[in-house]
């Protein structure tokens, strides 16, 4: 990396830099833990005074999903999706920009992967490959549009990407129920993508029945990695990082910001967009009404919890679809509804949102490093 | 073509259109009230939704029509408030607070409703009656505007008196006054001794208040009843007729006014030949069209952002 050999300074600087961001991931990690425990905590208290029993409901929510191989399929598979869209929301979010794209982007990435899986005729592995570099690119594209109307225009980009979100959805719509509906099914779907175009599932190596779980995760996870080498080891990654800190002295620091608030949307466009290809080459292998479901919005609770970082927001994408998985299961085999994964939900966001408190802690433990009192 | 025309000049069409409209002027005031002082309010959906699910419940145990709309505003309020404190004591981002509070309305409700009812959809089971409409003896008469003014819901009344109202809070009084500069820079606004954090909770408050409205009129004036996720995003739309109106009083209740008429075309046009749903697309995009075009109309012309519009 470095040509001439480092002074003893730069040495100790490099150091205590590295022992920082160790530090600060730490204190992230354990933050998000706290939270979770938190959160169940509340949830606890939720079933008790609602006349639920909250320990029964506990047990079988967290001890459900890893009873039987085809139950832990579901949570990877439900995992892939909802760390993609994680991803997808945590890019922006690092240039400091609110996008609830996710949405759109993911129907678009869908509707992209299976007319391209459907009607393109392709050779194998190529025929995988193509249609999620489709879904990819109508993602981005679905980014570009409130990216550019932020950074050109200065549009509101919340605004943007829930208008966005409500036309696609009701194209995508359409679409299904119309056009690319399969004729002569009675039932609303598309018709079935190519053999050769489906991600191989899971269960294909590991010898047991892991439902629809797919390669896909192997994906997920490749995504994750390429993301946090973008943000923390690449010039992209870095003026991201400077215009989500502070535009204003990024811009003087002669960043083009209007620039990377666009790439930061296309970038995240893009893993949604992979999102949605996941789910009809993966999951469906058709096109489904509502296919995504609430997966969109619920990414971003995964970003927030994850503070936007592409390696946690692995871990916390396995986590939070663990409970969703769990709460599925609660919800057949005790009374208590699924919705109860919901509220636990919006107390780690609302959780989360108090900034106030692992900023506090963090310069706590730095000042007792240094030996400051 | 023509038939177009038949619908959009017919009263029923008219009738329909204000009646579409009542809940996104109501939550539309509410997002442009906490806008201004400087706090965004993206759980305007949330508290439609708790506002509209309290609503429906306590009237339908108590048999108190005007218990329920009291109860649910004032849910809808206590929310407004929580969003406030979350924002001003523990340095929260209103709009990561807000997406939490939604999500805490969506999972709460249904919660309630399946815990109290055993019910996954919604209350249709419980009676809780809806509210009373207003007749105009003379105005009832007269044909065309007889059939849209009258028999209109009391709270789509309220609507329309909204847009006065907020207009004479801002410009006429002195709390509006100390709101505006509160949104537009705190920080001078407590050089002159203006008590920031009251403001901006009191306006927080007023705007959970008028989502409830808005909330209540969906369970208990549209229909008598509350469904899941009734709300169907329309706070989302009124957080988009705030900014489309230019965050003025005035511009707020015609972008209001405008999605409410769109939709109820839509409606209208859903018995002709063309997809539904691609005709209950063309608000949205309109709103994106303008919204592209209000941003570049303000960047060409260099004013200073509103620095609540810049979120």
């Amino acid at each position: 990396m470095t040509t001439t050999p480092m002074t003893a300074i730069e040495t100790e600087d490099r150091r205590q830099y590295r022992a920082t961001r160790r530090r600060d991931f730490a204190v992230d990690l354990s933050m998000a833990l706290a939270t979770v425990l938190a959160a169940l905590a509340i949830g606890f208290l939720v079933m008790l005074a609602t006349g639920n029993d909250p320990i029964r409901a506990y047990e079988v929510m967290l001890t459900g999903p890893l009873e039987r191989s085809f139950r832990v399929g579901r949570w990877l598979e439900d995992a892939t999706t909802l760390t993609l869209l994680g991803l997808s929301v945590a890019i922006p979010f690092r240039a400091r920009q609110i996008s609830l794209g996710a949405e759109s982007q993911v129907y678009a990435g869908a509707l992209a992967a299976a007319t391209v899986a459907i009607f393109v005729p392709l050779s194998p592995v190529v025929a995988v490959i193509v249609p999620m570099a489709a879904a990819a690119a109508a993602g981005a594209g679905m980014g570009l549009v409130p990216g550019a109307m932020k950074a050109r225009l200065g549009a509101n980009e919340i605004v943007a990407t829930l208008m966005l979100n409500a036309i696609v959805v009701r194209v995508y719509d359409y679409l299904v129920n119309g056009p690319l509906k399969e004729s002569g099914s009675s039932a609303v779907h598309s018709k079935s993508i190519q053999q050769d175009s489906a991600l191989t599932p899971l269960s294909d190596w590991f010898g047991v029945p892991l439902g629809r779980a797919n390669i896909g995760f192997g994906v997920m996870l490749l995504t994750a990695v390429a993301l946090w080498l973008l943000i923390t080891r690449t010039p992209l990654g870095y003026r991201i990082r400077m215009t989500g800190a502070n535009p204003d002295f990024a811009a003087y620091g002669g960043i083009r910001v209007p620039r990377v608030i666009e790439w930061s949307f296309v970038i995240g466009g893009a893993v949604a967009g992979l999102a949605g290809a996941h789910l009809v080459q993966g999951v469906y292998g058709r096109l489904e009404p509502g296919l995504a479901g609430s997966l969109a919005f619920e990414g971003i609770v995964v970003a927030l919890l994850a503070r936007n970082n592409p390696l946690v927001v692995v871990v916390a994408g396995l986590f939070y679809s663990y409970l969703r998985a769990g709460g599925d299961i609660m919800e057949q085999q005790t009374d208590v509804g699924t919705e109860i994964v919901v509220v636990i939900q919006a107390v780690i966001v609302l959780l989360v949102t108090a900034q106030a408190l692992p900023s506090l802690l963090k310069r706590r433990i730095a000042r007792r490093q240094v030996g400051v009192r | 073509m023509s038939s177009v025309l038949d619908v959009v000049l017919s009263s029923a069409f008219l009738a329909a259109a204000l009646r579409i409209a009542t809940p996104y002027l109501l939550a539309a005031f509410g997002g442009l009230v906490a806008e201004r002082a400087g706090i965004s309010n993206i759980a305007l959906e949330g508290q439609m939704l708790s506002a509209a699910c309290t609503g429906a419940l306590v009237a339908g145990y108590s048999g108190s029509v005007a218990l329920g709309t009291v109860s649910g505003v004032a849910m809808a309020t206590l929310l407004g408030v929580l969003l406030a404190a979350l924002r001003l004591e523990l340095g929260a981002d209103a709009i990561i607070a807000g997406i939490g509070l939604n999500l805490l309305a969506s999972g709460g409700t249904a919660y309630a409703v399946y815990s109290l009812l055993d019910d996954k959809g919604g209350t249709s089971g419980l009676k809780s009656g809806s509210l009373p409409t207003v007749t105009l003896p003379g105005v009832e008469k007269v044909p065309v505007i007889g059939d849209v003014l009258s028999g209109q819901n009391m709270i789509t009344w309220l609507a329309f008196l909204a847009a006065p109202f907020v207009a004479w809070l801002f410009y006429r009084t002195r709390f509006g006054l100390h709101l505006r500069a509160v949104g537009e820079m705190p920080d001078a606004a407590a050089s002159v001794g203006i008590a920031v954090r009251r403001v901006q909770y009191t306006g927080l408050a007023l705007s959970g208040a008028l989502a409830g409205l808005a909330g209540v009129f969906l369970s208990m004036g549209y229909v008598s009843f509350f469904v899941r996720d009734m709300t169907a995003g329309r706070g989302f739309i009124a957080l988009a007729a705030v900014f489309l109106g230019g965050l003025r009083p005035w511009g707020v209740f015609l972008a209001a006014l405008g999605f409410g008429a769109a939709e109820a075309l839509a409606v209208q046009l859903g018995t002709l030949d063309v997809p539904p749903q691609l005709v209950s697309t063309i608000p949205y995009a309109m709103t994106l069209v303008a919204l592209a075009l209000y941003a570049w109309r303000r960047k060409r012309r260099g004013r200073a952002v509103p620095a609540a519009a810049s979120l």
